[in-house]
């Protein structure tokens, strides 16, 4: 213990007495490591902000649904007799930390002065623990959604339709028998944009929904399954036991497709069956059109990342073959008073090893400090780039998990690129290293 | 003075009579013939000219062929310009409507009340009218229309039928019995739709052995987004006997080859 503690106290009075040097080293060291923070952050912030937006908008945890089919050709995102479904659902997700039911639409909205299509999404808004912790109204009360013949829009759709809190509009879409129905509804409120799920999606209350779509009250879209967040590991688990009881319980249940539902109409539709199927989905399943901005941000993080991790590779040999040259003489003297050479290697390694860890440590707490402030400071994304990060502010997520993985790895990096310079180190003979000039 | 009295009260009587409500018999008469006029009893082969207008977009032009044949009530359109759409087309195999799309080579299933094409007409505007069958009509009296003394009649979706629109009103012209106007409803009570059909046109038909009318040219205004229209001219009729091969997926599917 005695002998570990003069090791590092050797290690760290070399650091000091090459203090430029280990400063110049350190700072590099420490930039990369808040730099891996930060960008692992901005990561980790992106895929929490879009599972909590798209879990809000559009999307459970698992969901299901499923499609009904009153003809072969005619499939419509109908849950028929939900509460038995609902039953089976929770007996077979005791995880569950709540269950919603809402309506699935697609129909034309049209003002006085505009037109669009979007998805209509019919909601109990008293029953939606999450909704209004994660939409920002710009107008309007969002519990006035509760009242029958109300309809909540995102800015960029009220913009397009030339409406504001209190305007009417007309819901126009075609029955699940195809014939044609419209709703008129009152604009109850306006939330600021959540990016591209936003861009399609509204909100009616759901008996404004079925008395557009001729459903009775026992049936619905689908059933969204929410879980805790430590339990988000266990979806594929939980997706898989649904089917098996769903199964079990009589119904049919269409094979896992990881895309989501209104991407299946067509393909369903060409299926020679009716009635009812139901359809198990994850959340990545429903929003799988748009993971592609996640995997695209993780795969930059990683190619910045591995250039960083190269420069202080390239950066702490070069320091270590300066070092190295620099202290010959002294490698010698430690090898003729009897230093073994496994010895000096450990001496070489062990500063390195000090310094990454000091810095990577400083580097760290710098990332999640700048991190803290930029969360703070509510730094407004650009409007293109909302589209796709789904939040209005930028958001970093740095957990304690995240500085220890930064820390350990960037310091075992340093260690192993001082590892090749300290056996060169070690391997020199002491009569070559002791007469060495330079 | 009596005299005048009674001679007005006469006048009275006689317009009463002439505008009396029409039996629920005579109603469904009258549907019958106004499908009677319009059917063919064999095949039928035109081309269709489709013009949509909408607010804020570039006027979108079909030019299509559109192939019927009565006795198993099949159906098929073929859209031939733009160049962009050709080679498109629906085809009605028992009761479902299928959709061909060269460019990706596949058929999808389409619902029986699809908007042809992404305009404001429907399958049903190229086919045999059959409101007779599909419909239970209620008297509106009489009305004018420009010159024309039209029988107004409303028209409900009989229970079991799936119609696109569930509730219609019709305007036909009492002399000739061809339908001038036509007003479609959402299920809501909401006027979707008003149709205008200022052009009858008459045919000769083999098949059945008698002349078929058709409707030259409809325009179709849509009543939920005010600004759009759509226009429907029908030309270059044939009722002589098509191939029996026609109606086929594979016969569509060559067209674009």
């Amino acid at each position: 213990m005695s002998k570990l503690w003069i090791d590092f106290t050797i290690a760290f009075r070399n650091l000091v007495q090459h203090s430029r040097r280990s400063l110049f080293l350190g700072v590099a060291i420490g930039s990369v490591t808040a730099l891996l923070v930060l960008l692992n952050g901005l990561s980790t912030g992106v895929r929490e902000t879009m599972i909590d937006t798209a879990t809000t908008l559009s999307t459970g945890h698992v969901n299901v649904g499923g499609f009904y089919k009153v003809t072969a050709g005619q499939a419509a995102p109908v849950v028929t007799d939900y509460r038995k479904v609902l039953e089976v659902v929770k007996k077979t997700v005791p995880e569950m930390e709540f269950a919603v039911q809402r309506g699935r639409g697609w129909a034309k909205l049209v003002s006085d002065t505009s037109s669009m299509q979007a998805g209509v999404t019919g909601v109990d808004i008293r029953n939606e623990p999450k909704f209004a912790s994660v939409l920002q109204m710009e107008s309007g009360k969002l519990d006035d959604l509760g009242q029958p013949g109300t309809i909540l829009l995102f800015d960029n759709q009220a913009e397009k339709l030339g409406v504001k809190v209190g305007d009417a509009l007309t819901i126009s879409a075609p029955t699940t028998r195809g014939t044609n129905n419209t709703v008129d509804v009152r604009v109850i409120g306006i939330a600021h944009s959540l990016g591209l799920l936003s861009t399609w999606n509204t909100f009616v209350p759901i008996q404004t929904l079925r008395a557009l779509y001729q459903l009775n009250q026992d049936s619905t879209g689908v059933i969204q399954i929410m879980l805790h967040r430590n339990d988000l590991a266990k979806i594929p688990a939980i997706a898989a036991r649904l089917r098996q009881s769903l199964d079990q319980a009589g119904y049919r249940v269409m094979e896992p497709d990881p895309r989501a539902f209104w991407m299946k109409f067509q393909s369903v539709s060409r299926e020679d069956w009716t009635g009812q199927k139901l359809d198990i989905t994850s959340w990545e399943d429903e929003i799988s059109f748009m993971t592609w901005t996640l995997s695209a941000l993780q795969g930059l993080s990683v190619v910045l990342i591995a250039i960083l991790v190269a420069i202080i590779v390239i950066g702490i040999m070069n320091t270590m073959w300066i070092a190295i040259r620099e202290r010959t003489r002294e490698i010698g003297t430690l090898r003729a008073i009897g230093m073994h050479r496994r010895q000096v290697l450990w001496m070489f390694l062990l500063e390195s090893l000090m310094l990454g860890l000091l810095s990577t440590i400083a580097g760290a707490l710098a990332g999640w400090a700048i991190a803290a402030g930029l969360n703070a400071a509510h730094i407004p994304v650009p409007h293109g780039l909302q589209f796709f990060l789904m939040s209005p502010h930028l958001n970093l997520a740095v957990h304690g998990g995240l500085l220890v993985t930064a820390v350990v790895a960037i310091t075992l990096v340093t260690g192993a690129a001082a590892f090749y310079p300290s056996i060169k180190a070690a391997r020199l003979r002491p009569v070559v290293a002791m007469s060495h000039f330079g | 003075m009596r005299r005048m009295i009674l001679a007005a009260a006469l006048v009275l009587s006689l317009h009463g009579l002439a505008h009396a409500a029409l039996t629920q018999q005579q109603m469904v008469d009258l549907l019958k013939q106004v499908d009677d006029r319009q059917k063919n009893n064999g095949d039928w082969r035109a081309q269709a000219y489709l013009e949509q207008k909408e607010k804020d977009k570039v006027d979108t032009v079909y030019n299509t062929e559109y192939f019927r044949r009565s006795a198993d009530q099949k159906f098929m359109i073929l859209f031939t310009a733009p160049k962009s759409s050709a080679g498109q087309g629906y085809l009605r195999i028992d009761k479902n409507l299928w959709f061909y799309d060269p460019s990706v080579g596949k058929w999808e299933r389409r619902t029986e009340r699809e908007r042809i094409g992404g305009t404001n007409s429907r399958r049903s505007d190229f086919d045999e009218s059959r409101l007779a069958e599909e419909y239970d009509p209620s008297d509106e009296g009489e009305e004018k229309l420009g010159v024309y003394t039209a029988q107004k009649l409303l028209l409900k979706g009989k229970p079991g039928q799936d119609l696109a629109f569930p509730v219609i009103r019709i305007w036909i012209d009492k002399d000739t019995k061809n339908v001038l106007k036509r007003q479609e409803f959402a299920l809501s009570g909401r006027l979707l739709r008003t149709s205008y059909y200022p052009k009858w046109k008459k045919i000769y038909s083999p098949s059945k052995k008698g002349e078929v009318y058709y409707p030259e040219e409809i325009r179709f205004y849509d009543e939920v987004e005010k600004a759009n229209q759509t226009l429907l001219l029908i030309k270059a009729v044939d009722t002589n006997p098509l191939p029996p091969n026609l109606f086929t997926k594979a016969w569509l599917e060559s067209k674009s080859r």
